[in-house]
């Protein structure tokens, strides 16, 4: 070959391999599916190859990469490796709320769990009754996600006290402080008593909204948006005075300082040095994972303004996790998958529970959790009041589903609750005036938003998102839409 | 005096020039010019460009405070990074350049190894160094007294924007020492010799001659520190993440979370944003262009 030939040879060999894309065909080798799987549970990657090789052994054809990628990539990663075709098969996904699956599917991104649309029932019956929602996960009848985890156990809203900590403070874990008043009391006795911090919590990036939703938990249901008044809610009396309280903490020196991610916060609690830490369900598995086993700390509920509840964490139907990419070529193997790891006693339930990684919706909790802080965990949540169901606007107005008015209004700057917050903290000073900021900016894109949309012809209102007769502390059943 | 290639020659210039071309144009010239197109759009990055806005994501930059605070923050950090770097890595380059320097190799190691440190992994490591819990910094002060409290050096913009500053420096510093010690190998020995016959002293030796005749290529060392400095991003997410709040936010950042820090991704706004940065350093580099000009003319002039 002449020297030009092979150089133009090479060349045309270099740009192909530049613009290839793979992904959504069939991925097979030697008659054998490769299925792909992403998510970012990286505590759970001992327990994907466990459950993996036995799918595997169970269906020879059908090899499956599960991928978990670090939680703060994720969000970018999947992104774009849709964008340029070359998403998983199976992937994670759980941001949205109830809006999940529709949103999903207005990217382009899902397609329905079952390669002929319709799941069978014997599939749909692995659920509680009024599981599958149209407009949720039914859309046009046709499943398009799953319950994954429950939704009465899973979430914030649980405290966790490092247990040696406690006691070198002569506090007991199994007494611990229900109020705001007695946290700061706590706080005192370990700060004089230990070397170790009060409280840690992680501040870095949107990571604040971990301890900040706590307690705006039980004051409100969170610090987004106030569902009985229908407008967005960080510059409310209660969460301004929620937020001042979390100020004081912090003057006092009972919040550890730095800037700090979840990874270190977490490290410094299972390593003693911190006697307080508030997250969720997901703790005694990501802890268990690092050798921080549940005899070494305790599980109580979020302490409670001194004058009571005036709100509890919200329950939503919203926890499809789990979803079959509109780009895969796998449909089928991926259905075989789904099927097989939503068997409630299956192997997956079975060693999902061994690793205390949560509660699932489609399976027996209470007779498969045994990780004592788990089985703690949902004694809190049995609590009456503990948890409510929250209205849902997607019920109440159908046309949501395909209004992006809401999503546009937070999605400018999503983190601006995250920021202000991290800068007030540290700057000491107070929240009002960049809270009715971030309020007024966002209240009046959601209502343009909908205007907008009305005047297209969608049946949206602020009125959807409005629910005069809601108190944020009693369930809002399914029967009042 | 130029000779116009001919025949087979033509062909071989054609081949060895074709890898690059093809490089760039698929490389900087396409992506530029993608960049220049969605910046006219409303577009996700997903599916069909549709939505023409025209110039209503460059309206909407120019009316954008996070932009200008991170314009802002990356001018303070290039040109306070350029300011402590430079002389810094100046003064240990003509250290390594004297000949009574013993363990040369030793210094020039230990100056030039935080260079291959990865910037994640940098970050990290201060991330941890620094952090008032249990850093070492903070203890090690706390041990001997200096001070009673633990401090947060993330905890304001202008204390996280000063350990960017020097985290950077800490890494970048060996690598500005040897451009300092090029230049400074330039300088003619003769001139040394001269000035010792004249019984110039080391100061005045430094001052009169080495300073002068590395001055033209401290101009372009100069710009490309400054260039450079611009750039930074690593340190930014690994250290700072952006904040306290939104207070350490640079461009390349501030672009990052637009493109790709929230669903749906912002492609147009951040395509917008990158272009109107990239204008801002156009005046620099072009101003660079000039000053490299009349560098090289020195450059001539001194015969180095």
């Amino acid at each position: 070959m002449k020297p030009a030939a092979a150089t133009g040879l090479a060349l045309l060999l270099l740009t192909a391999a530049a613009c290839g894309t793979s992904g959504s065909s069939q991925n097979t080798t030697g008659g054998q599916i490769t299925l792909k799987i992403w998510d970012f549970s990286m505590e759970q990657v001992e327990f994907h190859k466990k459950v993996t090789d036995q799918f595997t052994r169970e269906h020879p054809n059908i090899k499956v990469e599960w991928r978990s990628i670090a939680q703060a990539e994720y969000k970018t990663t999947l992104p774009l490796a849709f964008q340029s075709r070359q998403s998983p098969d199976i992937f994670y996904w759980s941001e949205n709320g109830p809006l999940n699956s529709r949103i999903l599917l207005n990217n382009g991104w899902i397609k329905p769990l079952h390669p002929s649309g319709t799941a069978p029932d014997e599939f749909i019956k692995r659920w509680p009754q009024g599981s599958f929602i149209e407009g949720v996960n039914l859309i046009d009848g046709k499943a398009h996600g799953f319950p994954f985890t429950d939704n009465l156990y899973w979430g914030g809203g649980y405290m966790f006290m490092h247990n040696d900590v406690f006691k070198q403070a002569g506090l007991d874990p199994a007494s611990p402080p229900r109020t705001f008043s007695e946290l700061k009391a706590a706080c005192a006795k370990i700060r004089s008593a230990t070397k170790a911090e009060c409280i840690t919590s992680p501040n870095k990036g949107a990571d604040v909204m971990r301890l900040f939703d706590s307690f705006a938990g039980v004051v409100m249901n969170g610090s987004g948006f106030d569902l009985k008044n229908g407008r967005f809610s960080l510059d409310d009396p209660k969460i301004l005075s929620t937020f001042n309280f979390i100020q004081e903490l912090n003057k006092a020196g009972y919040i550890a300082p730095g800037t700090n991610d979840k990874n270190f916060s977490r490290q410094q609690f299972a390593a003693g040095q911190a006697a307080i830490y508030f997250d969720g369900t997901w703790m005694p598995s990501v802890w268990t994972s690092q050798g921080f086993t549940s005899d070494k700390y305790s599980v109580a509920a979020q302490p409670l303004p001194d004058a009571g509840r005036t709100g509890a964490p919200g329950r939503e139907p919203n926890l499809e996790k789990y979803f079959v990419s509109s780009q895969t070529g796998n449909h089928d193997a991926a259905w075989t998958f789904l099927d097989w790891m939503t068997k409630p006693d299956g192997f997956f339930v079975q060693e999902y529970y061994k690793g205390g990684f949560g509660t699932l919706s489609y399976a027996d909790n209470k007779k498969m959790v045994t990780d004592p802080a788990l089985r703690k965990i949902m004694e809190i949540a049995e609590t009456p009041g503990f948890r409510v169901n929250i209205p849902v606007p997607l019920l109440k107005c159908p046309d949501l589903a395909r209004s992006k008015a809401y999503q546009s209004a937070i999605s400018k700057r999503p983190d601006w609750a995250s920021e202000i917050i991290t800068e007030t903290l540290n700057n000491g000073g107070t929240l009002d005036a960049a809270a009715k900021e971030l309020v007024t900016a966002r209240q009046s894109a959601l209502e343009e938003g909908l205007k907008a949309e009305a005047a297209s012809g969608l049946k949206v209102s602020m009125d959807c998102y409005t629910f005069p007769d809601f108190d944020y502390v009693t369930d809002y059943g399914l029967d009042r839409y | 005096m130029r000779t116009p290639a001919k025949g087979l020659d033509r062909l071989w210039i054609a081949a060895f020039l074709a890898p690059f071309l093809v490089l760039f144009l698929g490389f900087t010239l396409w992506p530029l010019a993608a960049t220049v197109y969605y910046s006219f759009f409303d577009w996700s990055g997903m599916g069909p460009i549709e939505t023409f806005v025209g110039a209503g994501n460059y309206t909407s930059i120019v009316q954008d405070e996070l932009f200008w605070l991170a314009v802002g923050n990356t001018v303070l950090f290039a040109v306070v990074n350029t300011a402590i770097k430079l002389p810094l890595s100046l003064v240990a380059a003509i250290f390594m350049t004297r000949r009574w320097v013993r363990l040369k190799r030793v210094f020039r190691t230990m100056f030039f190894a935080p260079l291959v440190i990865p910037v994640a992994m940098a970050g990290m490591v201060f991330t941890y160094l620094l952090n008032p819990s249990n850093g070492a910094l903070n203890s090690i002060l706390r041990d001997l007294g200096i001070i009673e409290k633990s401090f947060d050096v993330f905890a304001s913009r202008w204390s996280a924007m000063l350990a960017l500053v020097l985290v950077s420096i800490w890494q970048i510093f060996g690598q500005y020492m040897l451009y300092w010690m090029a230049a400074l190998q330039n300088v003619p020995e003769e001139v040394y010799e001269a000035a010792d016959l004249d019984g110039a002293s080391e100061w005045t030796k430094l001052t009169r001659i080495t300073l002068p005749l590395i001055k033209p290529v401290a101009v372009i060392i100069l710009l490309l520190a400054l260039v450079n400095a611009m750039h930074v991003f690593g340190l930014v997410v690994t250290l700072t993440g952006g904040g306290p709040g939104t207070s350490t936010y640079v461009v390349s950042y501030f672009i990052y979370q637009e493109a790709f820090g929230s669903i749906p991704f912002q492609y147009g706004y951040a395509s917008a944003a990158a272009l109107l940065f990239s204008f801002l350093a156009f005046i620099l580099v072009s101003g660079q262009g000039l000053i490299v000009k009349r560098a090289q003319e020195l450059r001539k002039e001194y015969g180095v």
